[in-house]
């Protein structure tokens, strides 16, 4: 057990912060004034999952096996690469004259613009142990792995573990990016996927991109107040709710990944345009080009933002709409950024093009909804979804810079741009022609929303400080914080009241084990029950078989689709196994084996004369269907 | 400074979190940490063998008492002590012959709660 964790956490910086601290090194050079040392220090870690993704897209494609030693060789060279790239950029001569151009303008800077005073110090740490406190408490009783969408992920990590290769998945819903680093890490570092691992490398993601949110509120206000307050709004307020820290134990990897990634990418996009760097725009493509591979919702999301940020910045500025495009057109056109593109496209063409990449999968995501999840969320789920405290802080936030408006500067348009696109596919998704279940577009609310709270709240206290009826505006400034504290932090206090459910996972986990052991998986089918065991869709990784073995009776809403007719067979073999159509289900899937919970359908499954009990705990039944 | 500040105790305290979080799913990770339950299963669940096994993850020695059926006549009754996180592989010998069809059930209890197998030959 402490040889594994000493191993993992050795394997964690190797392959979550040296690709991407080389990768910056050969951009930006060791010290530079275009990007402070918190910047440099939050970016590394999502520029070097895409980085990790990339390299394992190659490996494959050339046929080298993902095999720890040639993962650990593959980064290094990387790494290495990188480092002759500084040294022939920055090395010596070339220093002094990179130096010199690129230090001059802004120099400090970057430095100051992150260079917290003591109060605001004391304020982020205070976030960011509440942060990491609360998500461990949570996840201290969910930390062994049991989370249905987590054991589909960990079904294709467990497959490109085991033979070296990207898998072939067949269907849309997974995407390589998802699973990359969760293989990546464990090969390194010889952890298995059952363990701790994918729980602890989601919560990581979590926590960094807290920060990516809160480096891009520093550069969006240049205001230390605002961006410490980031810490809070994003990290403190509803820790647990979806999309934090229920996420990272759900194992809804590319939400968490993508939440990461999205702050990530507005960052570059937003230095790129407002310091016209090409280099920031170059990092902006490579930001877009990680989130494709990663997670096709994130990229739909960020899409509409990015339109959504132009279009309010073009119509602000429609005088000089042309003078505006030509600017962003010069940013994108110069060598670092054709050349990031080109490479974007190289490997989303002919090295790997992701499994969603398809009419099919677009047109079921775009044209008028059709089914009730999908024609958006009403003010009250909007609420929900958000959190009341955050959604008045950041709806506070939207007012107020809504009224000091400017058209010129970037920072409005990114803010209410980002924001209020999204409100709009959340609440009226028809109009943009959005098929996409509601609730998972509400839950990137959270991403403007904690920006615009974080402004909300530290222009009031600005007000505060300039007011001359102090008394007054001091009571509401307590009232407000009252009541955030009290609704913002109220699902935390959840996170000490739920109640583990090891035990069910572990019996679940051995009945799976059994059957490993005792079942021919070339002959014998497996029903397994989702509905009524915990732990189930873990089920798989025991016989690394295929992705739909065993079988399993799904919640019981799914066969009742009015849009399109579903198979009733795993639901009739164990509701109704004797009667005829249930006896049909049986002989046309094969099914001998049937899991199900003891207390519930295992008890009613005794009376059928059809079948033996062979396997028995406090938990699980196992019946199998007699020989005929 | 600050911001190195900042990183460093993020760093410290992820460190920590994780250590707690690992060491708190290796244990658990166990069937017999913090635990209490019993199974009981057919050596072979496919072919006419009657060889089972009870585990014991109870986490204390228990006795379980257990009896075989064929049909509706009880033939073996006996008892088997099995230590904590251990388990005991029983082959019972049915005297006589069984006909073809015929129901064996086994009832194993341990105190309140009952576990029970059965194969149709």
């Amino acid at each position: 057990m402490t040889i594994d964790l000493l191993k993992l956490l050795l394997a964690l910086p190797f392959a979550l912060i040296l690709p991407g601290f080389f990768f910056l090194l050969a951009i930006f050079g060791g010290k530079s004034g275009k990007i402070s040392f918190f910047e440099r220090a939050v970016i590394i870690i999502p520029l070097s999952i895409i980085i990790i993704d990339l390299i394992a897209i190659l490996m494959d494609k050339i046929r080298v096996p993902l095999e720890g030693v040639m993962l650990i060789g593959s980064i290094a060279i990387f790494c290495l690469v990188c480092f002759i790239v500084y040294q022939f950029r920055f090395g010596k001569r070339g220093a002094q004259a990179k130096d010199r151009s690129e230090n001059s303008e802004n120099s400090n800077d970057s430095e100051k613009i992150f260079d917290f005073s003591y109060w605001q110090t004391v304020v982020i740490l205070i976030s960011i142990f509440l942060a990491v406190f609360i998500r461990t408490t949570y996840l201290a009783d969910t930390i062994v792995p049991s989370a249905t969408d987590l054991g589909h992920h960990m079904f294709w990590v467990q497959k490109i573990i085991q033979t070296g290769h990207l898998p072939v998945y067949g269907m849309p819903d997974f995407i390589i990016g998802e699973h990359i680093i969760f293989a990546v890490i464990s090969l390194i570092s010889g952890v298995k996927i059952m363990t701790a691992l994918p729980a602890l490398v989601l919560f990581l993601a979590n926590i960094v991109g807290i920060f990516t949110l809160a480096i891009l509120a520093g550069r969006l206000f240049k205001n230390k107040n605002i961006t410490a307050l980031c810490f809070f709004t994003s990290g403190v307020l509803y820790a647990i709710n979806a999309p934090q820290g229920k996420y990272v134990s759900g194992g809804v990897v590319g939400n968490i990944i993508g939440n990461m990634l999205l702050p990530l990418a507005l960052y570059f996009l937003l230095r790129a345009l407002k310091e016209k760097n090409s280099l920031f725009a170059g990092l902006f493509i490579f930001s877009l080009t990680g989130i494709l591979y990663t997670h096709h919702l994130s990229a739909f999301i960020l899409i509409f933002s990015v339109a959504a940020i132009f279009l309010a910045y073009l119509l602000a500025n429609i005088r000089r709409i042309v003078a505006v495009l030509l600017e962003w057109v010069k940013i994108f056109s110069r060598p670092f950024p054709i050349a990031v593109i080109m490479f974007s496209l190289f490997y989303l063409l002919f090295i790997f093009t992701p499994s969603y990449f398809n009419p099919e999968a677009v047109s079921q995501a775009t044209g008028q909804p059709i089914k009730a999840t999908r024609f958006g969320l009403d003010f009250e789920q909007i609420e929900i979804n958000s959190g009341s405290a955050r959604l008045i802080l950041g709806g506070l936030g939207f007012f107020l810079l809504l009224i000091g408006f400017e058209r010129r500067k970037y920072r409005y348009s990114f803010a209410l741009g980002w924001a209020f696109i999204l409100f709009l596919m959340s609440w009226q998704p028809g109009w943009l022609y959005i098929n996409i279940p509601s609730t998972r577009v509400g839950n990137y609310l959270f991403l403007p929303l904690s920006v615009l709270a974080a402004y909300g709240m530290g222009r009031y206290f600005d007000l505060l400080k300039k007011s001359t009826t102090k008394f007054f505006s001091a009571v509401l400034l307590y009232t407000i914080l009252f009541f955030v504290i009290t609704y913002g932090l109220s699902d935390s206090a959840d996170a000490f009241k739920i109640k583990n459910q090891f035990q069910e996972s572990l019996e679940t986990f051995h009945s799976a084990e059994y059957l490993a052991k005792t079942a021919d998986t070339s002959r014998d089918i497996i029903l397994k029950d989702h509905v009524n065991l915990y732990g189930d869709s873990w089920y798989k990784l025991f016989f690394m078989k295929d992705y739909k073995y065993p079988l399993s009776r799904g919640v019981l809403s799914r066969y009742a689709d009015q849009t399109k007719p579903r198979e009733t067979c795993t639901r009739d073999m164990i509701m109704i196994p004797e009667t005829e159509s249930g006896k049909k289900c049986f002989s046309e899937t094969g099914v001998n084996f049937v899991v199900l919970n003891t207390q519930l359908e295992g008890n009613s499954f005794e009376k059928y004369q059809d079948f033996s009990k062979v396997y028995g705990s406090n938990y699980v039944s196992i019946f199998k269907k007699n020989d005929p | 400074m600050s911001g190195k500040i900042i990183i460093i105790a993020t760093i410290i305290l992820l460190i920590a979190s994780f250590s707690v979080l690992f060491v708190i799913e290796a244990k658990n990770h166990s069937y017999d940490y913090k635990k209490a339950w019993s199974v009981a299963y057919f050596e072979n669940p496919s072919d006419d063998s009657l060889d089972f096994t009870i585990e014991n993850h109870q986490g204390e020695y228990a006795e379980y008492d257990y009896k075989i059926f064929i049909g509706d006549s009880k033939v073996i009754e006996d008892k088997a002590g099995i230590d904590a996180a251990a388990k005991q592989k029983i082959s019972p010998v049915l005297g006589g012959e069984i006909s073809r069809g015929s129901k064996i059930m086994i009832i194993i209890g341990y105190k309140d709660a009952e576990y029970k197998l059965y194969k149709t030959l």
